[in-house]
């Protein structure tokens, strides 16, 4: 590390580094944080192409790049982030009290103004530090400038960058949320950007599971959305559903879009088409929730979604109250034939998810006891189906649904009795 | 790394996590480093749980008040730490540490709060800072700040409650945006907002309890959404949401309490976030504040919509 006064040029060398990399190579996708012993290693597989990046002086290279990948070794990151701070503050400082123009004496180089210094340095502090704030409101306060199109395109590059590495980044993904909101303000929303967010998200979503601030910035691109792309992206996003059926996040995700289908039906202009169109989808998605509690044992994100997926159906779907709303929330249900059937086949579904094939395996308990959970949630939203219960299954059978909850959760069960 | 016998379970080693607070200022990681600009929310997980330990005494509130209000932006907000820019988050923290220290009165009381006031929107909902990203969790933080301060008044209440309610869930919960996946922590915000707004009616205290106690594991600790890990830092967000809608008897506080216990570094002091893993302030804070919520001995009480101690509140609530 440091040791003593040095110039202005040896200080920062490492700093200066890492920024004439990342200027380089604008076509970097990928940056990650190595530890030294991994380096030497990359050093090797990398042959010579890296050997740019090695010191003068002999020591390991503290930078990989190779294929827009770039790697930085951990030993420097904390010497690294302190520059990177330092620098940034200052040139934001220069930034504040003199707005763009270059004072002459000061001028390091022709083509560095306070405003590409302040760029330049808040790129390389937030990608070793992707919560700081003030650097990503550096960044706003300059783009809030900006006319071209391009500028915010390039943000979200250099956003989507930080998240490779940072995918929890909250101030990152509000960051995005931001350039959007400018985009289309100043231009228009094209409809391929929310697209390409909503990938992101999914791929993100891949490395990083349920991690609730991408799934939240998927959630909040649908009210950029209209409802032919809510329609588009829930079949997209359905095979990657099916290959998770333990991210609740993802679950909640089509939750969202169906509201959003669920809400349209209620705006002006809404024909029976639409509305034969959402019985359809959400048909189709009680039926594929059905097959994976099936096939797939003791899910809970499975049974979570359906109790959202069944309520909804026997409030909107079925022939019960036509006009409310859902803004109006719940109102009384009113038992009706088709209603009856349906809780009748989720009566079978029941039965059968009860029965334990193999006492040891965890997963089937679990099955039950969100079954019975799952049954019981609906009889609260829905006191009725609590007496269909009893006709259908006696009593005592559902003295011992209400036994089993209580095994989990004594209170709760306490609460369900005294009802 | 805990490495104690079952026999040493079931002991919190107050002071052996005395010491790591004290002792954590002066490391410098690259977690440090890369935490500093949220210094101010650090310093008040530190100072809340030395004060629930009855230790505040042990640091100099002079050093501390100053650099607090160095921090201070000209816009009546305060930043994580010197130099940086404002932020509702930090804002809360700043007057929640002087209020561990009875300092509220050397704050320009109506320039903070207006700055806090402002952030509101016309849907009733806060923004973070001027940046403008809205979420639940700068309701509560305003509402809460602005009650610290006596100055609930400078803002929209019936707006902000109806703002709070429409981000209510089929489930119960409530998420950071209407529309958005349900979270302990959104919820302990959202029901802690309408807690000190006199506004818990439009709480479904049954249907939510019902969610609050499935985030209760098998090995007795709480996680903040359904499928996750249990979590020490759940043990405050949903334990103190219970508490406020009277449903903590829902869960097994026996188990939850021995679960926070395990989680603590019984050599090096300190609380991970489960068992084993390594520990951080954040999580000692939280860890230390659900044992207060737990009636655990030797941990002062903790107001579970403030998140400061019972007699720092009701201090404030007898002054002026």
């Amino acid at each position: 590390m440091r040791q003593g006064p040095c110039s202005e040029e040896d200080c920062f060398g490492l700093l200066k580094q890492f920024e004439h990399v990342l200027e380089s190579d604008p076509l970097i996708d990928e940056v990650g944080f190595i530890h030294p012993s991994q380096f030497t290693l990359l050093d090797k597989e990398a042959g010579f192409s890296n050997v740019y990046l090695q010191p003068h002086d002999g020591t390991s290279s503290k930078f990989w790049n190779q294929d827009h990948k770039l790697g930085i070794s951990t030993d420097i990151l904390v010497q690294l982030c302190k520059d990177a701070k330092h620098l940034f503050l200052l040139a934001l400082d220069e930034y504040k009290c003199h707005g763009n123009a270059c004072r002459e004496p000061q001028i390091k180089s022709i083509s560095s103004t306070p405003e590409s210094e302040v760029m330049k340095h808040s790129q390389a502090v937030l990608l070793l530090s992707s919560d700081f704030g003030t650097a990503w409101n550096a960044r706003k306060l300059i783009l809030s400038k900006a006319d071209k199109l391009f500028a915010f395109t390039d943000e979200l590059r250099l956003s989507g960058l930080v998240l490779s590495n940072s995918p929890k980044s909250e101030s990152t993904w509000s960051h995005r949320r931001w350039i959007i909101k400018m985009i289309s303000r100043r231009f228009s929303t094209p409809q391929d950007i929310i697209t390409k967010e909503s990938e992101l998200v999914e791929s993100i979503g891949e490395r990083s599971k349920m991690n609730y601030r991408a799934w939240y910035h998927r959630c909040w691109l649908v009210s950029y959305m209209e409802v032919e792309q809510v329609i588009q992206e829930l079949n997209k996003s359905k095979r990657w559903a099916g290959l998770h059926l333990a991210d609740n996040s993802c679950f909640h995700y089509r939750r969202r879009l169906m509201l959003k289908i669920l809400d349209s039906l209620y705006v002006k202009g809404c024909n029976a088409y639409d509305k034969t169109q959402a019985h359809k989808i959400w048909k189709e998605e009680l039926d594929w929730n059905k097959e994976l509690v099936e096939r797939y044992v003791g899910r809970e994100a499975l049974w979570l979604h359906r109790r959202f997926l069944s309520l909804n159906w026997i409030m909107y779907f079925t022939s019960n109250h036509s006009d409310v709303s859902p803004e109006l929330g719940e109102s009384i249900i009113m038992m009706s034939e088709e209603i009856a059937i349906f809780i009748d086949n989720e009566i079978h579904l029941l039965e059968s998810s009860m029965t334990i094939l193999d006492t040891k395996f965890e997963d089937y308990q679990a099955q039950v006891l969100h079954a019975v959970a799952y049954m019981l949630w609906l009889t609260k939203k829905m006191p009725e189906l609590r007496r269909m219960l009893e006709e259908k299954l006696g009593t005592e059978k559902v003295k011992c649904l209400l036994s089993k909850i209580g095994e989990e959760r004594p209170s709760l069960l306490h609460h369900l009795v005294n009802v | 790394m805990s490495s104690a016998s079952s026999s040493q379970m079931g002991q919190l080693v107050a002071d052996k996590h005395v010491r790591y607070i004290l002792m954590a200022e002066k490391k410098e990681s690259l977690e440090s480093v890369v935490m500093d600009h949220l210094r101010m929310n650090g310093a008040y997980w530190g100072l809340t749980t030395l004060d629930l330990l009855d230790k505040l005494g042990t640091v100099s509130e002079d050093e501390v008040v100053s650099w607090i209000m160095t921090c201070q932006h000209e816009s009546g907000g305060f930043a994580g730490n010197t130099g940086h820019d404002p932020h509702i988050l930090y804002t809360l923290s700043a007057v929640q540490i002087l209020a561990l220290f009875d300092k509220i009165n050397i704050l320009d009381v109506g320039k903070v709060s207006s700055y806090v006031a402002g952030l509101q929107n016309e849907d009733g909902s806060f923004s973070g800072d001027m940046w403008g990203e809205i979420d639940t969790r700068f309701s509560y933080i305003a509402i809460c700040c602005l009650s610290i301060l006596k100055c609930l008044d400078k803002i929209n209440v019936e707006k902000a409650v109806e703002y709070i309610v429409s981000c209510k869930n089929l489930d119960g919960g409530f998420g950071c945006t209407p529309g958005a996946e349900s979270h302990a922590g959104q919820i302990f915000c959202c029901v802690g907002a309408l807690a000190i707004t006199g506004s818990l009616h439009h709480v479904d205290k049954d249907l939510l309890g019902w969610w609050l106690c499935e985030r209760q594991t098998k090995t007795g600790g709480l996680n903040g959404r359904p499928e996750k890990l249990p979590d020490v830092c759940y043990s405050w967000w949903v334990l103190s949401s219970l508490i406020m809608i009277d449903r903590v008897h829902w869960i097994d506080k026996a188990k939850l309490a021995k679960f926070i216990l395990d989680c603590q570094d019984l050599d090096n002091g300190g609380i991970s976030d489960r068992p084993e893993d390594a520990v951080d302030i954040f999580h000692t804070y939280f860890g230390v504040a659900g044992l207060s919520l737990l009636e655990y001995p030797g941990v002062k009480a903790i107001d579970p919509a403030y998140a400061l101690p019972v007699d720092v509140i009701n201090r404030i609530a007898f002054t002026k």
